[in-house]
C-alpha cells in the first residue's frame, strides 16, 4: 500500500474516532519497515491538513474535531516516542494557552513537534497570562513565545502579550508566534492580535519557529 | 426608541431563561434554538443569520445568549448590531469567569441540565465514542465530571451515574445560582442598546 492510502486510512480512523484501528494502522505500517519520520510526513502530515481542511470548511463539530486530533497525537507519540526525540539543540521556547482558553490538544501536538525537532520546549499550559508568558521566555531566554487560542475571543487576549513584548522592549529579541483553529478561519487574525507569524497546523510549526528564531536574530545582531 | 429586547438563546440554557423572565428579572421575548446545532456548525450559524435576519426590521435590541460557539459568532454580532453575552461558552455563562476558570483548571468537564440528559446520544451516536475510547479520551484530559445544578429541574442522578461509568471519571454536584447569569445578560442587554443606537 502506498503512503497516500495509509494515509486516507488515517484520516477515516480520526473522523470515525478510531483510537484502536489508528494505532494498530500506525503499528503496521511501521512494521512494515516505514521509517518513523516518513510517517509522520507522507501518513501523518496530510491527514492533519486533510483534517483541518475539514474543520475549516465546519464540516466538523469541535467535539469531533477534539477527537480527531487527539488520535493524531496518539499517532505522533507512537512515531516519536517521548525518550527518543532529538538532542534539544534549536533553542528555548516558551508556548502555553492563553489566558481564559483551555483547549490544550493544539498545543501539546505542537509542544511534541518542536521538541521533536530539537526544539527545548517550556508548556506552561493553559490559560496562562501574558505576564507569565514573558516572564519565562525571559528567564529561559527564549527568542519564541508560542500563543495558543482556540476562539476568537480568547486569541483576542493575545494583544495584552504583544502589549506587554513591546512596552518592556523585547519585540526584536522575542518573536510572537500565535496558532489556533481560530486563525485558520481567520489569517487577519493574526496581525489583529499582533502575531510575528502562524502556521497553519503543528506540522508548520518547526518552519515558523526556525523563520522567527532568524528574524529574532538579525534583528539583535543587525 | 422602543426597549423591547428579544433574547436569542441556546437551548442548552432554557430552563434557566425561561426562569429569569418568570421572575421579572429580564423582560422581553425569548427566542430558543436547539442546542444540538453545537454538533453541525454551519448549520448553526445558518439558523442564527436566519433568525437574526427575521428579527432585524423589529423594534429593540437583540441580544445573543451564545458563548464563542462558532467561527463567526462576533462577525454575526458586528454585522447585525446586536449583544452578546461576553462569555466563552454557557457554562461560563452560569458561573462567571472566576469559577468557570477553577473548575476548568481542576479539569473538570462540566455538565449542564439540558445536556445531561441527552449525554449517551452526544457521545455514543454523535461523536461515535465507545466506551474504551471515551475513557481513554476523558481519563487523559479531565479529572472529574461536575453537575451544575442550577435548582429548576431534579438532578438526573441516574443520568449522570451512567455518564460517570461510561467515562471512568467520578462525579459531584455544585449548586449554581443565577446570579452570574443575570449580570452577564443585563450587561449585554446594555451593550445591545448601544449598538443600536449607534446603528440608528
Amino acid at each position: 500500500m502506498i503512503p497516500k492510502e495509509w494515509s486516507e486510512r488515517l484520516l477515516t480512523a480520526m473522523i470515525n474516532a478510531d483510537r484502536t484501528g489508528a494505532a494498530e494502522l500506525i503499528d503496521k505500517v511501521l512494521v512494515s519497515g516505514i521509517q518513523p519520520v516518513q510517517v509522520i510526513a507522507d501518513i501523518l502530515d496530510p491527514a492533519i491538513v486533510q483534517l483541518g481542511r475539514l474543520w475549516e470548511e465546519e464540516t466538523m463539530s469541535l467535539a469531533q474535531n477534539f477527537v480527531a486530533s487527539k488520535i493524531a497525537e496518539d499517532t505522533l507519540l507512537r512515531c516519536i516516542p517521548v525518550n527518543s526525540i532529538n538532542p534539544r539543540t534549536k533553542g528555548a521556547v516558551v508556548i502555553g494557552n492563553i489566558e481564559d482558553d483551555f483547549h490544550s490538544l493544539g498545543r501539546k501536538t505542537v509542544g511534541l513537534f518542536l521538541s521533536a525537532a530539537g526544539w527545548e520546549v517550556y508548556d506552561l499550559g493553559n490559560d496562562v497570562p501574558a505576564e507569565e508568558l514573558l516572564e519565562k521566555a525571559i528567564e529561559v531566554n527564549a527568542c519564541i513565545i508560542g500563543a495558543s487560542a482556540m476562539m476568537q475571543t480568547t486569541a483576542l487576549n493575545i494583544r495584552k502579550l504583544r502589549q506587554l513584548i513591546d512596552d518592556r522592549g523585547f519585540a526584536g529579541r522575542i518573536k510572537l508566534a500565535v496558532g489556533g483553529a481560530v486563525f485558520n478561519w481567520r489569517p487577519d487574525l493574526v496581525a489583529e492580535v499582533g502575531g510575528d507569524g502562524t502556521a497553519h497546523n503543528a506540522v508548520g510549526a518547526d518552519e515558523l519557529f526556525m523563520r522567527l528564531q532568524a528574524e529574532a536574530q538579525r534583528e539583535v545582531t543587525p | 426608541m422602543n426597549s423591547r429586547t428579544v433574547w436569542l438563546c441556546c437551548g442548552v440554557v432554557r430552563a434557566e431563561m425561561e426562569e429569569l423572565l418568570r421572575r421579572g428579572l429580564i423582560d422581553g421575548e425569548l427566542i430558543f434554538l436547539d442546542s444540538m446545532l453545537h454538533m453541525d456548525p454551519p448549520q448553526l450559524e445558518a439558523k442564527l443569520t436566519e433568525t437574526l435576519k427575521q428579527n432585524r426590521a423589529q423594534p429593540g435590541f437583540l441580544v445573543l445568549v451564545y458563548g464563542d460557539c462558532s467561527a463567526h459568532m462576533l462577525d454575526l454580532v458586528r454585522s447585525f448590531h446586536v449583544g452578546r453575552v461576553a462569555v466563552i461558552n454557557c457554562a461560563q455563562l452560569l458561573l462567571g469567569r472566576d469559577r468557570y476558570r477553577r473548575l476548568m483548571h481542576e479539569e473538570a468537564f462540566l455538565v449542564l441540565p439540558e445536556w445531561a440528559r441527552r449525554w449517551e446520544h452526544i457521545m455514543k451516536s454523535e461523536l461515535g465514542l465507545t466506551k474504551e475510547v471515551a475513557q481513554g479520551l476523558m481519563g487523559e484530559n479531565r479529572g472529574v465530571l461536575v453537575y451544575l445544578d442550577t435548582g429548576l429541574s431534579p438532578v438526573p442522578e441516574l443520568h449522570l451515574a451512567a455518564f460517570s461509568a461510561y467515562t471512568g471519571l467520578p462525579w459531584r454536584i455544585e449548586m449554581v445560582t443565577l446570579d452570574c447569569m443575570l449580570a452577564a445578560l443585563l450587561e449585554a442587554q446594555t451593550g445591545a442598546k448601544k449598538c443600536a443606537e449607534n446603528k440608528d
